[in-house]
């Protein structure tokens, strides 16, 4: 009763100021202890030489030297997987909106098609998926053996060559043979994706759908005038998506290293090598952005 | 006569039509009736594809999970065991712990789950309805949140935890998921928030009128409203933590769920079944065991999955994360 009547002595926009500070205060306290100090930990752990059982000593931009110039592993896996994530992702994305755009359609048997699609957001994020795909360098590899041989070189050989792209020149056959080796592992990382575009093609209002039947738009002008603008929002939602999942992937070779290298103690290399991997990303992820940023289209409010 | 031979009146009237109709309209009814029954069957081929490939994996683990392990050199066999077992998912259950493991993955996942959401809700609705100093900054952290890999916080939080005596135990997980801060937190907020920006505001202003403070005003109008989104963020925080082997592998020095224990399935199988030097096991019988763990680690997510199927779809759109 009385912090009632003390509060109603107060204005109401600052009585709500307050009341938006309560909300978050939880999170804030949360925010503090878990991530913001143990961010900044790890910044400063960056330019120290940690050896557990000694103070930490202040050593500057070693670490980061010693990662790039000395690691004999870290510059080339950092080139393996950003060119990889450069890659996939745009596969990523044009896959999973075109299979958006599949199961958002009308057809017999849509709710199972969908059910299955969305079924590696269940299993692709845990360890199941590094069995099935043979990354644990456990005899689970038998299994993705025995899986690739369905996707065998030589069929895609076969296909190119039947359709004379074989041979046209080294680089298109060799990316196209890489987007049907890496079919699989692409189908499975999309799953929040195709949820996230299916979403967004949901929201399209019908009336924009009847403008276009009405002017006689084909599949194609449909899809280029109507979905892509008012999907595209969620484009560069699901482009940062991608490239954070891509983070956390569990083959990923750079998180391998950064990882043996924290379990070798060396804590400070290993910090210096995440965050010099996660400011490259944030960079490129920043200029996909302002370059994305441009082909996006706001529906005003 | 119409009524009685409508094939025919139909045709008729179709062909009046037709002769009011520009060569353009001709065309474009051409063009359409075509694409409408060639493009269902590419689209069939290339669904059906798709399926196999999602599905191929799952199939192939239930096959294999219940078939003896000669079945695995038999080249016969491809999908249906010839020796139908149920002892590989025995021998893996037991190797595994499977109700001590199951039972401690259940307290972490569904306690830190159900935690987070909750204060993940009570964070977005904060930063969807007030307006305060440094809002923008605070939201900018949120971003932030949903940016920086658990890696790089993960060792200043081992420390931590060290520190306060909390290591291999259950409040490593619970701690952070009390304060919207555990497994992709930000993301949850940010979904969150954006749902309930979404919810007409005349909703609110009709409960402050009546005199609801604004914590009344969420608990009894805003929570009732934003049921399907809970469930839909419950159950993706559900998937992750149940997915969850690396901070888990952090904090636990055992294998304490059963993420961790699929993880490191090959030392808890070889410690438990293969120990005997006389027992020669080959590479592409192993499978068996590994298979059946995983069937076993991901089939309660499955059947989650099977039942909640709608939620998982139709709560993202509902909860307005496009809009």
């Amino acid at each position: 009763m009385k912090k009632e009547k003390k509060k109603r002595g107060l204005s109401y926009e600052k009585q709500k100021r307050l009341y938006g500070y309560g909300f978050l205060s939880l999170w804030l306290i949360g925010t503090i202890v878990f991530f913001i100090i143990p961010a900044a930990g790890s910044l400063i752990y960056s330019f120290q030489d940690v050896t557990p059982g000694a103070a930490a000593t202040w050593v500057g931009f070693k670490n980061y030297t010693e990662a790039f110039a000395r690691d004999p592993y870290f510059r080339t896996y950092l080139a393996d997987e950003i060119s990889e994530m450069l890659k996939t992702t745009p596969v990523i994305l044009i896959f999973s909106l075109f299979s958006a755009v599949l199961i958002n359609q009308k057809f017999r048997g849509r709710g199972f098609v969908r059910a299955v699609f969305f079924l590696p957001v269940i299993v692709a994020s845990g360890p199941v998926y590094s069995v099935i795909t043979g990354d644990m360098n456990t005899s689970g590899a038998e299994g993705a053996d025995q899986f690739s041989t369905l996707f065998e070189t030589d069929m895609v050989t076969d296909l190119l060559e039947f359709t004379g792209i074989y041979g046209l020149s080294q680089t298109l056959t060799e990316s196209i043979k890489h987007t049907i080796d890496s079919i699989f592992a692409i189908v499975w990382r999309s799953g929040i994706q195709i949820l996230i575009f299916l979403a967004a093609l949901q929201n399209i209002p019908p009336s924009a759908r009847e403008a276009a039947q009405l002017e006689g738009a084909t599949a194609w002008e449909y899809f280029w005038k109507i979905t892509f603008p008012y999907v595209s929002p969620m484009i560069l939602a699901n482009l940062v998506f991608t490239v954070i999942d891509s983070f956390t992937d569990s083959g990923n070779k750079v998180m391998g290293r950064i990882i043996a290298m924290q379990s070798d103690w060396k804590y400070g290399l290993a910090a210096s090598m995440v965050w010099s991997y996660f400011a490259i990303v944030i960079f490129i992820v920043g200029i996909l952005f302002l370059i994305a940023g441009k082909l996006v289209y706001y529906e005003v409010d | 006569m119409a009524e009685k031979n409508p094939k025919k009146a139909r045709r008729e009237k179709e062909k009046a039509r037709r002769a009011l109709m520009t060569k353009e309209q001709i065309s474009y009814l051409r063009r359409k009736k075509i694409t409408d029954s060639v493009w269902p069957v590419f689209r069939f081929l290339i669904l059906f594809g798709l399926c196999f490939v999602i599905l191929y994996p799952l199939l192939f683990m239930i096959s294999c999970a219940f078939r003896d392990r000669s079945d695995m050199n038999d080249p016969t066999v491809m999908w249906i065991p010839r020796h139908f077992t149920l002892n590989a998912i025995k021998e893996t259950a037991k190797a595994m712990d499977l109700g001590k493991t199951l039972a401690n993955t259940l307290l972490i996942n569904v306690g830190c789950s159900l935690f987070q959401v909750i204060t993940t809700a009570i964070t977005g609705y904060g930063f969807a309805r007030f307006q305060f100093k440094g809002k923008k900054f605070l939201f900018g952290t949120v971003i932030l949140m949903i940016l920086v890999p658990p890696q790089v916080i993960l060792l200043p939080q081992y420390n931590l935890f060290k520190a306060l005596g909390l290591i291999n135990t259950v409040w490593t997980m619970y701690l952070p998921a009390m304060t919207a801060n555990g497994l992709r937190a930000g993301l949850m907020i940010f979904i969150f928030r954006q749902f309930f920006r979404g919810l007409p505001k005349e909703l609110e202003d009709a409960a402050y009128l009546d005199g609801c403070g604004p914590l009344r005003t969420f608990l009894v109008i805003m929570v009732p409203n934003a049921l399907s989104s809970f469930l839909t963020v419950f159950l993706f925080a559900v998937v992750w933590y149940w997915n969850d082997y690396y901070i888990c592998n952090s904090f636990f020095s055992t294998n304490q769920t059963l993420a961790l224990t699929v993880k490191n399935i090959q030392p808890v199988l070889n410690a438990a079944l293969f120990n005997d030097a006389s027992l020669r096991v080959s590479a592409r019988e192993y499978v068996v065991w590994t298979q059946a763990a995983c069937l076993m680690s991901i089939s309660p997510m499955l059947l989650m999955y099977a039942l909640l199927q709608k939620h998982f779809t139709e709560g993202i759109e509902r909860s307005g994360l496009v809009a």
